[in-house]
């Protein structure tokens, strides 16, 4: 059973997201938080083999998170998606040269959420 | 076998959230067509639709408690975050067969006109969907007359609800 | 009961609504804007809050226009949030030009919203929206040249981590020679976001929190290190000292070229207590900066960043709520297994402890439902500052001079009551401005002095909160509602009413006392929504007019939603709730004992016949066969009883009475929902109406 923790202030968005990764033909357990803190909070708790994040956040912002990430032994080997708005390349940029393994563009389309998490939850089950 | 530790947080406030989108929005895209968000979700196997301005938010599927003497289309209501709110069973608003729910199952909760909040239950949500203006057409006269527009999408038709019509219901009782 | 125009966020829909909404945000626009050139003329820095609460004003306004179907101002508005967010994010520049496309669209929206009543001159605005929008639109300059950040610093991971509108802030900051500085402060996990938040808030009084980022303390499990990017007017040494941080906290990454101009400050904080980043415990406290310094009595103004009261979202408030309904739940279950454990002799000793310790854990759990409903119950001085505001404004639109008199601002509601007292108390104030009180020219001819009166009291009476609307105005003529109500065929000719009854005709649906509709008070109609909106609280509502001399309106409100005891009983595997107070007695029957008379059935109870009502019938739910044993709840109201058959009772609760939301209108004979618990809502019996659809049943026969 592999745990998916999504990272996004807006409850549509949310509720999109975890509904994507529930037609996954795997077995997951999605956290859903809403806030940067909030993830900051989830993380040590338990083991998890995905994060999403949405880039555009309150307190702590998604490149944020993904900074600290990767700069923590803890976590840095979890595979990471950044979700982004349309006209923010920029920023989504920044977050691949951070360290985010994949990136999403708002509006998504489920397919496309699938096909990377599938790839992803494959390279971290390898990892073990 | 995937379930949500938590529904975590209350419903952000939707101006907030609509702000933020509104940032993001592209430049040129303004200039030419206008565009609507739909929030698409299945219904009977079948793609529909509602502006995405008018959900608040989507929930899992929870017990719902029937209350007598509401139309069979109403399967009753639910309790969210200490509001009760009307559950519509929209399969059969829109005269479709009705079937059990499933774990894609989910209630979109949307504003009606006046300010008031209804729960649909739907079959699975989708996602949301840029549409163009000139994507929309209007339905077939033969339609229940729920059904506003429809949009195309590549070679499917998605059935873009007439939220006013299905939130009205006349005092028959 | 459902409510048709129930709230979810925002009160009942009416163009009037619409317009007095986007009125408010006109205003705080007209405000910002005026504020926003001020600094552009003086050549100040521009305060990136005015700018974004333009941004959210002009977003607001499209919100509001795109849910009403205004969309020649929704399209507008759109544009004018565009070139906001333009500014906000600094791809525009302030100019001249742009400030004065916003005014004009400012213009163009107030005018538009005086002519909302009338769809031709909407129609005819749609040509110069267009223009205007297309002016701004062509106004959108180009981005602004980037800066290099490469002079700072800083370490490269936090740059890398800025998003472009921090990129903003900073750049903009820069260039106003601002101090930038990086403040390192370690966490607990669990808790940081509490001390967090205080260093953010003190930081704040001294400058720009830019960034925050995040990263792995020195003992990563527990730990949380936080990096905050500053731009302060203040060098690195005196946010140092006014923050009470050790120095190394604090790193100057760039200095600019103002010195020390920050607001005045006081003798700095002897920073000598605090111990340098070390264990845990200890980063803690020096994090929880206002704490320290107040105890050491520094400077208690600038660092103050906890004040007396907090703002709760009343979301918040209801889920304390819910969880101390949860928890008394809980508490009875509790009560339940103490019972069991000192029935059995085995348990008996263990179960007397545990009586004990239940009885405390009761008391404490009745101070806190008190302590809690406590912090629910808000001053009506709110409400009547929104009421004053509507009047002063009306009075000039109608041209009637009246003065508005407030008596007990201080007394106090459940802040969910007063929230939806604002609507119908509102449509009463609007009325006797518009009805009730008469133009001057007709007061003096009458000997009333030519200023009209219209006073609002509140005061508590036992469980409730009064609050009456009275007036010298004309009067209510009841002839003429009379009159009204026989030509709508509500009323039979001939058929006689009491005084009192006459006056209570205001509250049937479609009444008008006046022959136009005016806007003001909404098309004419809505004392019967006052009415239901009010019900729906649980409170009533009573006239008193003496025609010529004036008319009183009181509207009688609980105190609280408070929680109440409910009698659960089972009907056909399903739950519901009956309030307590309605529940006279509960019987135990054989179904012999029910007599059936005139096609009613009647129960025998010490020699009164007692109507019943089989609950499963008058729901429609399956029924449990006619002789077996059920219980009867015997509910009444004042004389009138009524006996309920259920097929069983599962004790009492304590519940919170919730209406319910939705397009469907009244469910009659439900009240409303409570949830127990779980998730699942529970109906709540409307004991009134059933016992009025007995009644019915029986004038009927």
């Amino acid at each position: 059973m592999q745990r998916i923790l999504i990272v996004e202030d807006s409850p549509t968005m949310r509720a999109l997201l975890v509904s994507a990764l529930e037609a996954l033909d795997r077995p997951v357990k999605i956290t859903e938080v809403a806030s940067g803190f909030e993830a900051l909070r989830e993380l040590p708790r338990v083991a998890y083999d995905l994060i999403l994040t949405d880039i555009n956040m309150p307190d702590i912002n998604g490149l944020e998170l993904v900074s600290f990430v990767k700069n923590n032994a803890a976590f840095r080997s979890i595979p990471l998606v950044i979700v982004s708005t349309e006209g923010s390349e920029r920023d989504r940029d920044k977050g691949l040269r951070l360290g985010a393994d994949a990136y999403l563009v708002k509006p998504f389309v489920p397919e496309t959420l699938q096909q990377i998490a599938h790839d992803l939850l494959d390279r971290s089950g390898r990892r073990g | 076998m995937s379930s949500s530790q938590s529904e975590s947080g209350a419903a952000a406030p939707r101006w907030q959230d609509l702000a933020r989108r509104a940032a993001e929005r592209r430049n040129a895209e303004v200039e030419s067509v206008a565009v609507r968000q739909l929030l698409t979700f299945v219904l009977d196997g079948s793609p529909y639709a509602v502006p995405v301005e008018r959900v608040r938010e989507i929930v899992r599927v929870r017990p719902i408690t029937p209350v007598p003497r509401l139309p069979g289309d109403v399967c009753g209501v639910i309790s969210l975050r200490g509001e009760i709110l009307e559950v519509i069973d929209l399969r059969l608003r829109l005269r479709l067969h009705a079937g059990p729910s499933g774990r894609a199952s989910r209630i979109i909760v949307v504003h009606a006109a006046d300010g008031g909040v209804a729960g649909l239950l739907v079959d699975g949500v989708t996602e949301v969907l840029p549409v163009p203006e000139d994507a929309l057409r209007p339905a077939a006269a033969a339609e229940t007359g729920n059904v506003e527009t429809l949009c195309v999408r590549g070679d499917r038709f998605i059935s873009l609800i007439d939220l006013e019509r299905v939130l009205r219901f006349d005092a028959q009782h | 009961m459902a409510q048709r125009r129930r709230k979810g966020r925002r009160g009942s829909k009416t163009d009037q609504e619409f317009v007095s909404e986007a009125e408010e945000i006109l205003d705080r626009m007209r405000q910002d804007l005026a504020d926003l050139n001020e600094e552009r003329v003086a050549g100040d820095d521009v305060d990136p809050e005015v700018v974004n609460r333009l941004f959210r004003s002009a977003h607001s306004l499209k919100g509001l226009a795109g849910l009403f179907g205004f969309d020649p101002i929704q399209d507008l508005a759109h544009r004018v949030e565009d070139i906001l967010d333009g500014l906000r994010l600094g791809r525009v520049r302030l100019e001249l030009s742009v400030v004065s496309l916003i005014d004009e669209s400012v213009h163009l929206f107030a005018s538009l919203l005086e002519q909302i009543g009338n769809p031709d001159a909407l129609a005819a605005a749609i040509e110069p929206i267009g223009q205007l929008a297309e002016r701004i639109q062509a106004a959108r300059a180009a981005p602004a040249a980037e800066s290099e950040f490469g002079d700072l610093a800083l370490d490269p991971s936090l740059l890398r981590a800025l998003t472009e509108y921090e990129e903003h802030r900073l750049r903009e900051n820069i260039r106003r020679g601002r101090h930038i500085c990086l403040i390192d402060a370690t966490f607990e996990i669990i808790s940081f976001e509490e001390g967090l938040s205080r260093l953010t808030a003190a930081i704040r009084e001294v400058g720009e929190v830019l960034s925050t980022l995040p990263a792995p303390g020195e003992a990563p499990e527990a730990q949380i290190r936080f990096s905050l990017l500053v731009a302060s007017d203040a060098p690195a040494s005196e946010v140092v000292s006014r923050l009470g941080l050790p120095a190394g906290a604090v790193r100057l990454v760039r200095a600019g070229a103002a010195a020390g101009a920050a607001p005045a400050a006081k003798a700095p904080a002897a920073p000598g207590a605090l111990a340098p980043p070390g264990p845990a415990a200890e980063s803690d406290e020096e994090a929880t900066v206002a704490h320290r310094d107040a105890s050491e009595g520094g400077e208690p103004e600038s660092l103050k960043s906890i004040s007396d009261t907090v703002r709760v979202d009343i979301h918040k408030l209801d889920e304390l709520m819910n969880l101390v309904g949860e928890l008394v739940i809980q508490r009875g279950a509790i009560g339940e297994l103490v019972s069991r454990l000192s029935a059995d002799a085995a348990t008996a000793r263990i179960g007397s402890d545990f009586a004990k310790v239940h009885k405390a854990l009761d008391r404490k759990l009745r101070e806190l439902q008190s302590a809690v409903l406590d912090v629910r119950m808000v001053p009506l001085s709110q409400v009547f500052e929104k009421v004053s505001r509507v009047v002063r404004r009306l009075r000039t639109d109608l041209g009637k001079d009246v003065r508005l008199e407030l008596r007990g601002a201080d007394t106090e509601l459940d802040k969910l009551i007063v929230e939806e007292l604002v609507d119908p108390l509102m449509h009463v104030v609007r009325n006797a401005l518009d009805h009730a009180i008469e133009p001057r020219e007709e007061r003096i001819a009458g000997g009333k002095d030519p200023e009209g009166r219209i006073r609002i009291e509140a005061f508590q009476r036992g469980n409730h909160v009064v609050i009456a609307v009275s007036d010298d105005g004309r009067g209510i003529d009841t002839a003429n509602l009379r009159s009204l109500a026989e030509s709508k065929g509500i009323l039979q000719p001939g058929e006689t009413l009491s005084e009192r009854e006459a006056l209570d005709l205001i509250f049937m649906p479609g009444i008008s006392t006046r022959s136009e509709v005016t806007e003001t008070s909404g098309r004419g109609v809505g004392m019967d929504v006052v009415h239901t909106n009010l019900t729906a609280l649980g409170g009533v509502v009573d006239v008193e007019s003496t025609p010529g001399r004036g008319t009183t309106i009181a509207m009688t409100l609980p105190i609280t939603l408070a929680i109440i005891q409910s009698l659960i009983v089972v009907v056909a595997r399903q739950r519901f709730a009956i309030p307590l107070n309605a529940v006279h007695e509960t019987l135990l029957i054989a179904g012999a004992e029910i007599q059936r008379s005139e096609g009613r059935e009647l129960l025998n109870l010490r020699g009164e016949a007692l109507p019943l009502l089989r609950l499963a019938a008058e729901f429609n739910l399956p029924a449990s066969p006619p002789d077996a044993k059920c219980y009867v709840v015997v509910i009444g109201l004042g004389e009138t009883r009524m006996g309920l058959l259920v097929d069983r009772l599962d004790g009492q609760q304590d519940t919170v009475i919730k209406p319910i939301q939705g397009p469907i209108p009244a469910v009659r004979g439900i009240a409303g929902a409570t949830e127990l618990g779980d998730q699942d809502p529970v109906l709540v019996l409307d004991v009134s109406a059933l016992l009025a659809e007995t009644g019915r049943r029986r004038d009927a026969s």
